[in-house]
């Protein structure tokens, strides 16, 4: 459910969220932990995906996130991203929290904190040896170049 | 835990850019006295390009996002690219000229300290 925050958040505006995560869990299929703290029951995280005769491009944006915490697995047409993004590079209160004993203040969370892992098919089969991942800025690329056989062939035509 | 009375902290909606949607990131924002700690998540910016203002108590946060265009035909298309642009009413007594700001990994984070006089301090109560 997507709330706008302005001004003073009401008092029961907590619970009313907790609430909210605590229903939508409840009548939904299990969404995959995502980097916002809005319940939501898209995947996560959002990918674009783009095709060319010799290989899948996939991207994705991971802002804050560790590469060491990054795993992506690919066998046959499978892509498997999982990772986590931990306390100290998501919320500015870790750091805070070493700085200043007493309990920060937290006047707006909207970043999320925790693992996710998302399975996705891609159109063909890709050669796992030679699939390459980068991250960037927050930003995932990831080539898989085609299997062999995924790969259209000219077929020449014999005559007679 | 609930905003505390001193930060007054709302948001304006985004700007409409006449070329491609301008996105508001998402933040955290954490008081812990002394400054206001902010956190925002813009994959995909142009670092140098990223501004920081901070302007008679709305801090804005803004970020010019190159496009990312990649060969062959687009399979699945689950998000877009666009600029970042947020603002944020602060409240009053913070210092302008001690804000700083760093932007790793895609995360924007800008340290908001407060003036030194309106930090709030422990005051000892004697007895007897």
């Amino acid at each position: 459910m997507q709330m706008l925050r302005v001004g003073y958040p009401h008092p029961l505006e907590d619970l009313r969220e907790e609430m909210d995560r605590l229903w939508t869990s409840l009548t939904t299929a299990p969404p995959l932990h995502g980097w916002t703290r809005q319940a939501s029951t898209e995947p996560f995280p959002a990918v674009n995906i783009f095709e060319t005769d010799e290989a899948i491009l996939l991207e994705a944006e991971l802002p804050g996130l560790d590469p060491a915490e990054l795993e992506i697995t690919a066998v046959d047409d499978g892509l498997t991203l999982k990772g986590r993004r931990g306390e100290a590079e998501a919320g500015p209160a870790a750091e805070t929290a070493e700085k200043r004993p007493a309990r920060p203040t937290w006047h707006r969370r909207e970043r999320g904190v925790g693992s996710f892992e998302r399975r996705l098919t891609l159109p063909t089969a890709v050669d796992p040896e030679q699939v390459e991942a980068k991250l960037s800025n927050g930003v995932l690329t990831v080539t898989c170049p085609k299997a062999p056989a995924c790969r259209p062939h000219r077929i020449a035509v014999s005559t007679g | 835990m609930i905003a505390s009375p001193q930060a007054n902290l709302t948001t304006k909606p985004p700007a409409d850019e006449p070329q491609g949607l301008t996105y508001r990131p998402n933040v955290d924002i954490v008081d812990n006295g002394g400054e206001l700690v902010l956190a925002a998540d813009m994959p995909g910016s142009a670092a140098d390009q990223i501004e920081v203002s901070f302007d008679d108590g709305v801090l804005t946060i803004s970020a010019p996002v190159p496009a990312r265009s990649h060969p062959g035909n687009p399979v699945r298309q689950e998000y877009g690219v666009g600029d970042y642009r947020r603002s944020f009413q602060l409240g009053e007594g913070f210092d302008a000229s001690e804000i700083a700001a760093d932007y790793r990994s895609g995360v924007l984070t800008v340290r908001v300290p407060r003036q030194a006089a309106v930090r709030s301090r422990t005051i000892p109560v004697s007895t007897g």
